[in-house]
């Protein structure tokens, strides 16, 4: 489970007070276990400040965020062991294969010996990587690069999982790989939450939605609720009137 | 524990991965090893060819038409005639007026067996005339010996009858001044190894890792940041020491191709004096490596890394420098890092006692500054700013 209250975060300029830019003005929301969330917000909204304070790299000025009930801040290390991450920007060791990266990140979280060598085998094929998996992923393509990044995150079966829009650049039948792949999550009782801008993604995969405008909770629900609340039928029309009252609508 | 080992093994295995598969970067960074044999070499062999080089000495002959066979053995040994002295030399040469009378009836008394007189002349009170003067001599001396020699052979006498005693000359000298010289260059040559040697390797790893956006992953594992730059800093600083033992066993095996005993001198790198030096310089590779991370990190962007990064090159090679032009040495400098070394290396190949407490408290203060720059390090990945840089 995934908690945040009353997150504040601004980035002064130094040099220039009046040059500070609010990213984060007292968001909350809860993701919980069995579920999926997703956050929908337009560019700048603050979600990636938001997941970033989640994986302990950015302090908040206020508020707090726990993972299964630990907090980020009080125990780093220990809440990321409960996470896997799909960061905004990722890279690959050029230099290394997809198998040698995927273990890496296993090591990492602790993996070892049998245990290791079955995880990242199962998640391979999974993925459907079998057949990079020894190559070295230097001229890997973004999909392929993509893949092996979430390989990497998954390796470790996270309680918790945070995506930063992990579809983008991804055919359809990755997607549909990933798709199955969460929903599999969801069902043994994983807390997943990702970031998207694809709305038909978000309406068919996500049981809540949160919508994020201008660092706050602009509104959350059922996609159906959100729908509802926006006097729309399709959930892009909802979210464009959703962020668009200044208001908010608070559900 | 064992799984803070675990972790830690798999982190430096992927810096060591990382680093030796980069085979250009790698053959670049350890091409300072390659070079620094092949330079010593080089400067020495100048050296000895300057020790023992014969300038050219000009002649003014009266009656060289006579004795074509005479000048052509003098032109062998760099003696040659006035009339082909360069422009430049000339009044020079002029001035010297070294000159050489031969007889008319030089042929006539050669072939009869009579002794010829050759007649030198020159102002022998001229100390620029003196080493000319003794060249001819010994030059004349040869020319007349060779025709004695083949004389005797002709009537069957064993010319060895004619040197029953033969000096055979051993130079037991101090080591001289450009011993001294090519022992100062290798120990310059040794530090900026450990300085070099890691540096790609360095930037690469930090700056190279962030501009590729690897490094905001790894920050957001469950794993500690002393750890990851515990890792890194083995993985540079691996390559800095194989640059340093590199340069010490290639110069060992190349010093034995130049005869530095033409001039005198004899430098020999055995086991034991590598061994410590290899002892002596690993703190240098640590502390060279964690140097080069912390400034890596710092930077904004990886072109910037490698431009500041490369200034610290300066240090290896400015202070040794520095050291051995003072004459009285403060006792502060013996503890310092790389000052401190650089006097047990050159206290190693003048054959001096090695100062033991040096060598521990130079070793310490280094390993001291060196953790010192892995913790600030450590402590500077949690912070923001290296996190904001990230985007």
């Amino acid at each position: 489970m995934i908690e945040v209250n009353n997150l504040h975060k601004s980035f002064i300029d130094k040099k220039d007070k009046k040059n500070t830019v609010k990213a984060l003005d007292g968001l909350s929301f809860t993701a919980k276990d069995g579920e999926i969330t997703g956050i929908l917000g337009p560019n700048g909204a603050g979600k990636t400040t938001c997941l970033r304070t989640l994986y302990g790299l950015l302090s908040a000025d206020e508020g707090f965020a726990t993972i299964d009930g630990i907090s980020v801040t009080e125990n780093p290390l220990a809440a990321r062991a409960k996470l896997g991450i799909f960061p905004d920007k990722f890279g690959l060791y050029e230099r290394l294969t997809a198998y040698e990266q995927i273990d890496y990140f296993a090591s990492i979280h602790g993996m070892t010996g049998k245990a290791k060598k079955q995880a990242i085998e199962q998640v391979i094929e999974d993925l459907d990587l079998g057949d990079l998996a020894h190559r070295k992923t230097v001229g890997f393509s973004q999909g392929q690069r993509m893949k092996v990044t979430l390989a990497q995150s998954l390796v470790h079966q996270p309680q918790n999982f945070v995506l930063d829009e992990p579809t983008r650049g991804l055919d359809v039948m990755s997607t549909r790989i990933l798709r199955n792949h969460l929903a599999k999550f969801k069902a043994k009782g994983h807390c997943i939450l990702f970031s998207s801008h694809v709305m038909q993604e978000v309406a068919a995969l996500c049981d809540r939605v949160i919508i994020v405008a201008n660092g706050k909770l602009a509104a959350q629900g059922t996609p159906q609720e959100l729908c509802e609340l926006a006097g729309e039928e399709h959930l892009e029309e909802a979210f464009v009137k959703l962020i668009g009252s200044d208001e908010g609508v608070a559900a | 524990m064992n799984a803070d080992f675990y972790q830690l093994k798999a982190l430096v295995l992927k810096e060591y991965k990382e680093a030796f598969r980069d085979k250009r970067a790698l053959m670049v960074a350890l091409m300072m090893a390659f070079m620094a044999p092949v330079m010593i070499m080089v400067m020495s062999k100048i050296i000895i060819e300057k020790a023992i080089d014969e300038p050219p000495v000009y002649i003014k002959f009266t009656g060289a038409e006579h004795a074509p066979k005479l000048i052509d053995h003098l032109a062998k040994a760099n003696l040659l005639s006035f009339a082909d002295v360069p422009n430049d030399d000339k009044a020079i040469w002029d001035e010297r007026n070294l000159t050489i009378e031969i007889p008319e009836d030089y042929v006539e008394y050669m072939s009869e067996g009579k002794p010829i007189k050759l007649h030198l002349q020159a102002d022998f009170t001229d100390k620029a005339v003196k080493p000319p003067v003794r060249r001819i001599n010994s030059a004349v001396r040869e020319f007349s010996l060779s025709i004695g020699y083949k004389r005797l052979l002709l009537r069957g006498v064993d010319i060895r009858l004619l040197n029953p005693v033969k000096l055979v000359e051993q130079d037991t000298a101090e080591p001289n001044a450009t011993f001294i010289f090519i022992a100062m260059m290798l120990g310059v040559y040794l530090m900026l190894a450990a300085f070099m040697s890691g540096l790609s390797v360095a930037i690469d790893s930090s700056a190279g890792e962030r501009e590729r956006n690897v490094l905001e992953m790894l920050l957001c594992q469950p794993v500690s940041t002393l750890k990851i730059v515990l890792a890194k800093l083995v993985g540079a600083s691996t390559i800095a020491f194989i640059g340093v033992v590199l340069v010490l066993v290639l110069t060992s095996l190349s010093v034995g191709f130049v005869d530095l005993t033409k001039i005198g001198a004899t430098f020999s790198l055995d086991m034991s004096t590598a061994l410590f030096l290899m002892l002596l310089l690993l703190p240098i590779c640590f502390l060279a490596s964690a140097l080069q991370l912390f400034v890596a990190f710092q930077t904004k962007s990886f072109k910037e890394a490698q431009s500041t990064v490369g200034m610290l090159i300066g240090i290896p090679a400015f202070i040794p420098f520095v050291v051995s032009m003072m004459d009285d040495r403060p006792q502060w400098l013996d503890w310092l890092p790389i000052s401190g070394q650089s006097m047990i290396i050159e206290s190693v190949f003048k054959g001096v006692e090695v100062n033991w407490l040096a060598v521990g408290a130079t070793s310490g203060v280094t390993i001291a500054i060196t953790v010192a720059l892995v913790l600030a390090l450590a402590q500077k990945l949690k912070s923001e700013k290296v996190v904001m840089a990230l985007s």
